[in-house]
């Protein structure tokens, strides 16, 4: 048998991606890895997955780590399929899976686990040490096989891993796409019947499904819930999903600009499938994603019938097999999302859809297990899924149920996604920007600060003008102060009033109930309404009432009894504002006042003091030539100022700024002819990193400058342009060349109290 | 008298010294420049140079390097060199590069044509 050491490079078995490229999911993907350990306590772990957060690649991905360990503990993964009609075909096809992959790891041979082998290939390639068990298993198997009893034949191929004799290892198995089990026809429900095998087996096991489905199935097979953990996944976040795009196009060779790519992670809402998907189909059209439009436009194609049609089409079939039911269905889930109707009763539907009620409980339930619907059981509440989901009803409802042409639904949908992408970016844009209320609310826990902070016209009397330094030393002297409720409920206005989306976007008006004095009473019993109110100035009057008013009427009709109104903008409030803002009893904050309130709560996130190394990095690009690095070493020369370097180290910088610049212009063979340059300032020291794009030079490490009395040397000119990086070396305190793919990256360091030298 | 040559380096020559100013950057350009007037300043019988670096705040290493191949020119010419009015940084730089070793340097105009001229004075001229 082969060995391989964990320490080598992995080797890939099931992974679509090498680990490197596995982008986001790392600590469930270690959790998983750590119930495989051999010395831990035998438990299940149940995925809770939203719908297309997908999870099949961490489970390879936890697949092939478990293999390379060899820790004696097997893994098997299985992926339940559409393909999958019966439940009895689905467990056969498991029973054969877990032999395969068995086998393979026993025989440290991944390429076993994709070879295509009969149970009889399987018992022929079986060691020594495992024929008399594997035969046997086998030998049952044929057996139960003509037993005409398909729930003792479910039960046995899913059963198989108990069999495995402890002394040989230890089963890991891992089941995606439970909720898939669910669909299959015959009179086993095999995720119940899964959950219930593995629950009762003695080895850690994980099963993945969508969330709504497969806890309901947890509690149908009884599961032992002291023995299970849970893991849920949302879709990736958005950093995650910036990774994901970049590294699925460039494997796909799909060329994509960062425009696209951060609108594609907000159109898909970081969800893994749809980035995936997407860029699959980019590339099997050879199209490049580099603006919004070759965006838009791949994907209304896709919507019509590419990956993400066939995806609904296929969901909307588990959902009904019956094409006039599916046709129904789209007719009233197309009217709910464009609003008409969203919430209607299950008889209601029932009417609609021809259905007995037993039908009809059985698509809400499907429906409702994608996320596509909210149903209790009395009501249901259409609109939900993703927006592709929601654009894809909206085609299919044109098309279908209101047949109109084709080439019509195509330009609207063109149209339409072209003029929500940019939307899509600003909402995007706006949430970063945004003071994170919910976050700062959640920190108020009775906590004492200053009234001016809640009072933009008195701040403004005390403070404007002065420095962040003298006003904090102010707030901390002041004396009038009172203390801030015990937040225990944040969330959105919007949640309350469907209304309230129309004005403002969700995170940015929020409802918070709260206790003062964390007093759990009626009369102790408050709830703010805080709401971020746009203007690049400082807002009128008009809008105050506007909001109050607004407010006001939310806190009557969902019947807060105590309510504190408190209104935010970035330049504060004008007087006529201020006074109105006094007469209705609100509080009102400039943008400022909310960052020091922040910071006297101990959230550092809106801090007004800026740390250096987050805040003050300064990005240029410059052509190459035209005596460009002058233009960086004036730049420089601005910002070293700030950091009150002397003049002779000011003139250090630029010298070795201005050298760098030229080193990157005469070695690099630039394809751009630009230089990247990044200056990051520091408490202490000043940071330049000079990039440029092209050949990596070969003497890159070795370029030490150290020659000295360069004159004498029996160099002709061109040695003498080696000086560059000599002056460098010796004009800085630390200069370092980054590894980059390609051209180079010098980054440049000068400590403030170096400045002397 | 100073002389704008069509190179755009200011010269002027006192007796037979050629006094040649520096750009306020001395980069490979302005550098070429200051080289093509020293060398035409030889070629019309100077016999010291002086290379004014008053307006000069800024030079790199190639600037540099044209500078260490004037001073070969001129002392293939028999002509000393003298730098005037360098500011610290860039002497320091020279330092650094050696380029001290082989050149004076003065702190202003005056000083050094009189120096080149007591050098001159003393030294014949090898053609």
């Amino acid at each position: 048998m082969k060995g391989h050491s964990s320490s080598e490079n992995p080797r890939r078995i099931l992974g679509r991606v090498g680990r490197h490229e596995f982008v986001g999911r790392s600590q469930e993907l270690e959790r998983i890895v750590a119930q495989a350990d051999p010395l831990a306590q035998p438990r299940g772990i149940l995925v809770l997955l939203e719908p297309s957060a997908g999870v099949s690649e961490l489970l390879r991905q936890a697949y092939d780590q478990i293999f390379n360990l060899r820790s004696g503990v097997v893994p098997i993964y299985f992926a339940f399929t559409r393909n999958d009609r019966t439940a009895v075909s689905a467990a056969i096809e498991f029973l054969n899976n877990f032999l395969q992959q068995y086998i393979a790891y026993r025989r440290n041979e991944p390429a076993l686990c994709q070879a295509s082998l009969t149970l009889q290939d399987l018992l022929e390639l079986a060691p020594p040490a495992d024929l008399e068990w594997v035969g046997q298993l086998v030998e049952a198997y044929t057996r139960q096989r003509f037993s005409n009893d398909d729930k003792s034949l479910v039960r046995f191929c899913l059963g198989a891993p108990r069999r495995m004799p402890a002394r040989l290892g230890r089963p890991f198995v891992m089941l995606d796409g439970a909720q898939l089990a669910e669909h299959m026809n015959g009179a086993v429900v095999l995720g119940t019947e899964v959950l219930r095998v593995f629950n009762r087996s003695e080895f850690s096991f994980v099963v993945a499904g969508l969330r709504r489905q497969i806890l309901t199935a947890a509690h149908d097979a009884q599961c032992n819930f002291d023995m299970l953990d849970t893991l849920r996944f949302d879709q990736l976040n958005v950093e995650d999903a910036r990774k994901l795009v970049e590294h699925v196009a460039s494997r796909q060779h799909v060329a994509i600009n960062e425009e696209s790519r951060d609108l594609l992670v907000q159109q898909f809402a970081g969800s893994p499938l749809f980035i995936t998907t997407f860029l699959q189909a980019a590339r099997e059209r050879n199209a490049k994603l580099t603006s919004y439009l070759e965006c838009e436009r791949l994907y209304v194609d896709e919507l019509l019938g590419g990956h993400i049609q066939h995806h609904f089409a296929e969901l909307l079939e588990e959902v009904s097999a019956d094409a006039e039911t599916r046709l129904a269905l789209i007719h009233l889930l197309g009217e709910a999302a464009a609003g008409n109707e969203p919430v209607a009763s299950f008889e209601a539907w029932r009417k609609r859809l021809h259905l007995d009620a037993s039908e009809l409980e059985d698509v809400l339930h499907r429906l409702h297990v994608q996320e596509f619907v909210n149903w209790d059981g009395a009501t249901i509440e259409a609109g939900g899924g993703p927006q592709a989901w929601k654009d894809y009803l909206k085609v299919r409802y044109r098309l279908d149920v209101l047949s109109e042409p084709r080439a019509l639904v195509v330009a609207d949908a063109l149209a339409d996604s072209l003029k929500r992408a940019p939307h899509t970016m600003a909402r995007h844009y706006k949430q970063i920007a945004g003071l994170s209320l919910l976050e700062l609310l959640s920190r108020f826990d009775c906590q004492r600060v200053p009234k001016t902070l809640f009072s933009y016209a008195q701040f403004s009397r005390s403070y404007k003008g002065e420095a962040e330094e003298e006003i904090a030393s102010g707030l901390e002297s002041e004396t009038d102060t009172f203390k801030l409720p015990q937040i225990v409920h944040v969330a959105s206005c919007a949640a309350f009033s469907a209304g309230m989306r129309r004005v403002c976007d969700e995170g940015r008006c929020l409802v918070a109930h709260g206790f003062d004095e964390a007093s759990y009473t009626d009369e102790q019993e408050v709830v703010w309404l805080v709401s971020e109110v746009e203007a690049k100035l400082e807002v009128e009057a008009d809008t105050v009432q506007t909001w109050c008013d607004r407010l006001e009427r939310l806190a009557v009709t969902s019947g807060f009894r105590r309510y504190q109104i408190w209104l935010i903008s970035n330049e504060g409030f004008s007087q006529e504002a201020s006074e109105l803002i006094t007469r209705r009893g609100a509080f009102a904050s400039s943008r400022q006042q909310v960052r020091l309130l922040a910071t006297h709560l101990g959230d550092e996130r809106l801090s007004p003091v800026v740390r250096p190394e987050e805040g003050d990095e300064f990005l240029m690009v410059l052509p190459m030539g035209e005596e460009n690095e002058l233009v960086a070493a004036n730049t420089v020369e601005q910002i070293a100022r700030r950091l009150n370097f002397r003049p002779e180290a000011i003139n250090q910088i630029k010298t070795s700024v201005v050298e760098a610049c030229i080193n990157a212009s005469e070695h690099s063979f630039s394809p751009d002819r630009k230089i990247y340059q990044r200056f990051r300032v520091e408490s202490d020291r000043l940071v330049i990193t000079i990039s440029s794009r092209g050949i990596v030079p070969t003497n890159i490490g070795s370029q030490e400058g150290t020659n000295s009395g360069a004159f004498e040397s029996n160099d002709a000119s061109e040695e003498r342009r080696g000086w560059g990086l000599k002056l460098i070396r010796t004009l800085m305190d630390e200069v370092e060349f980054e590894r980059v793919d390609e051209g180079t990256s010098l980054r440049m360091t000068k400590y403030v109290r170096h400045s002397s030298s | 008298m100073d002389i704008s040559t069509g190179s755009g380096v200011r010269s002027h020559c006192v007796g037979t010294t050629a006094v040649v100013y520096a750009s306020d950057y001395l980069n490979k350009l302005t550098g070429e420049k200051i080289e093509r007037e020293c060398r035409r300043q030889l070629d019309s019988g100077c016999r010291g140079l002086v290379i004014d670096f008053s307006n000069t705040e800024l030079v790199n290493s190639i600037g540099i390097s044209i500078l260490l191949g004037i001073i070969d020119v001129a002392e293939k010419n028999g002509a000393p060199v003298v730098f005037a009015d360098v500011n610290n940084q860039t002497v320091k730089l020279f330092e650094m590069l050696g380029l001290t070793r082989h050149v004076a340097l003065a702190k202003d105009e005056e000083e050094a044509i009189s120096n080149l001229s007591r050098l001159t004075q003393s030294t014949p001229v090898n053609h």
